[in-house]
């Protein structure tokens, strides 16, 4: 059993000890809590599509077809690439690999970058086709297309905000790790590790409801 | 599930390749997902693809975030987000479900009579 699930236990014999681990405990909680207020903002999102797409399905069908189902998927790959990469990191960090979390936690944040320039390629595509709600929108004249794409900028929009902060934040502790700084140590690693999970499992979701409608002529 | 957590693996290699088949089994659900999206499943189409995800998801948080290792306030956290957002979700739906829709027709904006004082019409 490691301390960190049984940090009062541990507290009789060392105290010091049993208090990183309270600590850590209290850490991975709290941004637990902060990742569930995190589902309830995109769950209304969610929501919002999932009305949309039962009151106007050949609206959602007929732009559902315009998304790049390629990039699309490509991008998935990647980003579950990337989950992969944080959480070698993170088992590296704490069997003591120190270089070895540097790399991975560099390649997590190029991979995030590589999600970003893919999915920038593909707004360039849909505001090029006129996909972009307002006027002069190409599928004006389908019921329910039009707010199909409002939601599609604005999850992926929101996504990427969130990407962009995980990147920022992976970056930083890849440099951290590679100067041996105090705050960049594994337990907060695990932490950040945590919200970076979770804008994966957010893209997890918008793949098959913005990519995957109806692929079968 | 367990009463007690799951320690973090001894050994590097054993986590690594753990967290490698995690990975494996991702990418498959991924292409299986894609997979669906191209068969006439009807409804099922929807369902495959939110299926998936929800496996999807469950490898991620259970493996990558290492939920099995959490405490049990730690995944009360989490379970208590997921929760409310089914119990709103369904409460929602079952507004919106139930709701007939009756769409009324643009009418343009006009200037009304006044109900009070000069020019009121009674």
């Amino acid at each position: 059993m490691t301390a960190r699930t049984a940090p009062l236990a541990d507290a009789a014999r060392t105290p010091r000890h049993a208090e990183t681990a309270l600590r850590m405990e209290t850490a991975e909680l709290g941004m637990w809590v902060f990742i569930a207020t995190e589902i309830l903002f995109f769950g209304g999102l969610f929501f919002a599509y999932l009305y949309g797409r039962t009151h106007w399905p050949e609206g959602f069908a007929a732009a559902g077809r315009r998304t790049d189902v390629v990039l699309g998927t490509l991008n998935t790959a990647v980003l579950l690439t990337s989950s992969f990469a944080v959480a070698l990191a993170v088992a590296a960090a704490e069997h003591d690999r120190r270089r070895w979390v540097a790399r991975l936690l560099w390649l997590t944040a190029a991979l995030g970058v590589v999600f970003l320039v893919i999915k920038g390629t593909e707004y360039r595509h849909e505001w090029s086709e006129h996909l972009f709600p307002g006027p002069g929108f190409a599928l004006a004249a389908t019921a329910g297309a039009e707010l199909f794409f409002v939601l599609y900028f604005l999850t992926t929009g929101l996504h990427a905000l969130h990407l962009t902060i995980g990147i920022v934040l992976m970056g930083a502790f890849a440099a951290g790790t590679e100067h041996a700084s105090g705050w960049a140590h594994p337990p907060r690693l695990q932490v950040a590790a945590l919200y970076w999970h979770f804008v994966d499992v957010v893209w997890i979701f918008l793949y098959p409801l913005l990519y995957l409608i109806v692929r079968h002529s | 599930m367990k009463d007690k957590p799951e320690p973090a693996p001894k050994d590097f290699a054993a986590a690594v390749r753990g967290l490698a088949a995690t990975w494996v089994a991702l990418i498959a659900l991924m292409l299986a997902s894609l997979g669906s999206a191209y068969l006439n499943l009807g409804v099922g189409n929807v369902v495959a693809g939110l299926v998936i995800a929800t496996i999807k998801t469950a490898l991620v948080v259970w493996f990558f975030m290492a939920l099995r290792r959490a405490s049990a306030m730690t995944r009360i956290a989490g379970a208590v987000g997921l929760a409310t957002l089914i119990l709103l979700m369904a409460l929602s739906f079952a507004d919106y479900a139930t709701r007939a829709r009756a769409p009324a027709r643009w009418q343009s904006p006009q200037q009304l009579a006044p109900a009070l004082g000069v020019g009121a019409q009674r």
